[in-house]
């Protein structure tokens, strides 16, 4: 029998603290779709979507029920469509991404991911077509995410593809005006894309991945600050960064635990493998569920206040490790987002100007991600815009990491007015970017910045 | 092979589970499974054991307490007939309550789980009174028919919950594995 202890804190685990399942995502490979007859290639992703994902809300409620554990979202992430798609135009790949929302909307899920492309070397006329095709594509759907690789550690920074992205993120703003630029929500702008992750908005179904597979995403940032909370409250003498950073590990490796048992039972249920467990602190914008109260928790008034980026990186790496002890699969982001609107807590340290642009940027080197539902003022420049991007690119190529941005130029807004995206997305005040309307000659050099020196690894 | 259940009861002490297997070890009997707990001040033994042919299960009862003699020690033994087990596919679960004594508690948790066809497997309960919650605790672990509605389960056992101003949680007993076990 389970001793009291166990109980207990487990049953505090569940019932206190907002863990949950934020995602099971079904990767669904396209490749054997491909058809150079667009009716053709579309009736191919619509039946295979719904032949492998059409019991895949009812499984996962089934099993959140039987485990008493929510799974919150039910998600799809896809081959590239760039890759699968290859010979359609732009108009053409607005023509799928409609199908590909017909399709999540048939199965129940809200988003499907892999409108995208990988193009840190390069860009093939079907990445092009991809890219120039986000604007329409996703204003004019509701689901569909789309996330483009532009840089590697490998690769470097396609920067003609970074001005691209730029000029795609304005179009897309301005094309879903009316939602304070809604669209940008779901454009992922990425440096190491890992092939797996399965949260939105940049999950997409890598190359070398099976044809069908679950992956989970884990969340808990509630769990790991009520630990905190409890273990500072219980045990303040003597209790050091070092016991802190312990406490949180083996938080985050119970929390992967659950994950991954409700992620195989779905992956045996619908009998398809089993991929990686994701073990992210994603907030959502709910008192509780938040990254930025565990900054409180452990004593910074705010968020990007000095000590952030220190704070930042211990709770990434502790979380990492919990993760990486609990499961053999592990993958995807694993680690804490900072996504400024999803957190109401994050969001207030802007609205304060407590967090800034810079700051933010600074403890991108340390999260799991990078520039993460920012809203910035509508009239940012596509130059400065690439400038953003370029640097946050710069980040995850030279320190061997993913990064990415979710840039949102809110049109008509300026800075420290309010943007609103609605359900997870949240609201956020927008942040102001230094000479936001100037010229930006060094992105418009284009061309490539060659990989770092520790690419050379053969 | 002969096989009888013995159980035992008397004050705890220090040499009581030497004293009963001593004389189970004279008695020529051989233990197959053995589980015992102290509730309160009392201890409380259950002894399943292979015994020889010529004794029956008076003989031997008869033949404990003699040897035992002395040691205030209640012994019962009865036949025990190979019989089936819990056989339908069924889920482990766990139910906690938590909440303030009153009579009544052990009776109606047990009879929603039984209408529901459920076995309970183990049982922890304490009542120490006074208001911490974690003073008046019921653990309950229970197999649950795979063809059981849950759901009905759950909502029968809430119900209770608000009659008896308990908090009650039922939660799959693999959750508590993999959270607490690695």
């Amino acid at each position: 029998m389970l001793n009291d202890h166990e109980i207990y804190s487990t049953l505090d685990m569940l019932n206190n603290a907002h863990l949950d399942v934020r995602t099971v995502t079904l990767g669904i490979s396209l490749f054997d779709c491909v058809s150079d007859n667009l009716d053709r290639f579309k009736s191919n992703i619509r039946k295979k979507i719904n032949f492998y994902a059409k019991d895949l809300v009812n499984i996962c409620n089934r099993t959140g029920e039987k485990y008493g554990i929510e799974v919150v979202n039910k998600r799809i992430s896809i081959s590239p469509i760039a890759v699968a798609a290859a010979p359609f135009q732009e108009n053409e790949m607005v023509e799928i991404a409609k199908t590909l929302d017909e399709a999540a909307r048939e199965v129940g899920v809200d988003f499907i991911g892999g409108f995208s492309a990988l193009v840190e070397k390069g860009m093939t006329n079907s990445d092009r077509a991809l890219i120039r095709s986000i604007p329409e594509a996703l204003s004019s759907t509701q689901r569909v995410c789309a996330s483009i690789n532009v840089a590697s550690t490998r690769e470097g920074i396609n920067m003609d593809a970074v001005n691209l992205m730029a000029k795609t993120i304005k179009q897309a703003a301005h094309k879903s005006a009316d939602k304070d630029g809604l669209a940008c929500a779901k454009i992922c702008v990425f440096s190491n894309i890992p092939p797996d992750i399965p949260f939105m908005a940049g999950a997409y179904l890598g190359i070398g991945e099976p044809d069908a597979v679950i992956n989970v995403g884990v969340s808990g940032p509630g769990v790991v600050k009520n630990e905190i909370e409890a273990a500072l409250k219980n045990k303040n003498h003597g209790l050091d960064l070092g016991r802190i950073a312990e406490l949180i590990k083996t938080t985050a490796c119970k929390v992967t635990r659950v994950g991954e048992l409700i992620g195989r039972e779905v992956a045996s249920e619908l009998k398809i493998p089993f991929g990686v467990c994701d073990l992210s602190l994603a907030p959502t914008p709910t008192v509780g569920d938040s990254v930025g109260e565990i900054f409180q928790s452990l004593g910074l008034e705010s968020i990007g206040l000095p000590g952030s980026t220190a704070l930042l990186a211990m709770l990434n790496d502790a979380v990492k490790k919990g993760g990486a002890f609990a499961s053999s699969h592990v993958g995807g982001l694993s680690g804490a987002f900072i996504p400024v609107s999803e957190d109401l807590n994050i969001a207030r340290a802007a609205e304060l100007g407590l967090l800034t642009l810079e700051k933010l940027e600074a403890m991108t080197c340390v999260c799991s991600v990078g520039l993460d539902m920012v809203a910035i003022p509508g009239d940012t420049s596509e130059e400065v815009l690439a400038g953003i991007i370029a640097d946050e690119m710069a980040i995850g190529m030279i320190n061997n990491k993913t990064t990415a941005t979710r840039i949102i130029p809110v049109p008509g807004k300026g800075p420290g007015e309010q943007a609103f995206f609605g359900g997870l997305l949240g609201h956020a005040a927008i942040i102001d970017v230094k000479n936001r309307t100037g010229k930006n000659n060094f992105v418009k050099l284009g061309g490539r910045i060659p990989a770092p020196i520790h690419s050379l690894k053969n | 092979m002969k096989k009888a259940i013995i159980t035992s009861l008397t004050d705890d002490r220090p040499g009581v589970l030497a004293s009963i297997s001593a004389s189970l070890f004279k008695c020529d009997c051989n233990l197959l499974e053995v589980s015992q707990t102290i509730l309160g001040s009392e201890f409380a033994g259950i002894f399943i054991v292979s015994m020889p042919k010529e004794l029956n299960e008076e003989e031997l009862k008869k033949k404990l307490e003699t040897d035992l003699r002395g040691e205030n020690i209640n012994i019962h033994v009865k036949p025990l007939k190979e019989s089936k087990t819990f056989e339908t596919p069924c889920d482990p679960f766990i139910v906690t309550t938590f909440g303030p004594d009153r009579k009544g508690l052990v009776s109606a948790v047990t009879s929603a789980i039984a209408r529901h066809n459920s076995n309970v497997t183990n049982l922890k309960a304490f009542f120490h009174g006074g208001d911490n919650p974690r003073d008046n605790v019921m653990i309950y672990e229970i197999d649950i028919p795979k063809s059981e509605n849950l759901k009905a389960l759950s909502e029968d056992l809430n119900k209770l919950g608000e009659k008896f101003s308990l908090e009650i949680n039922i939660q799959h007993k693999k959750i508590f594995d993999n959270i607490t076990k690695i």
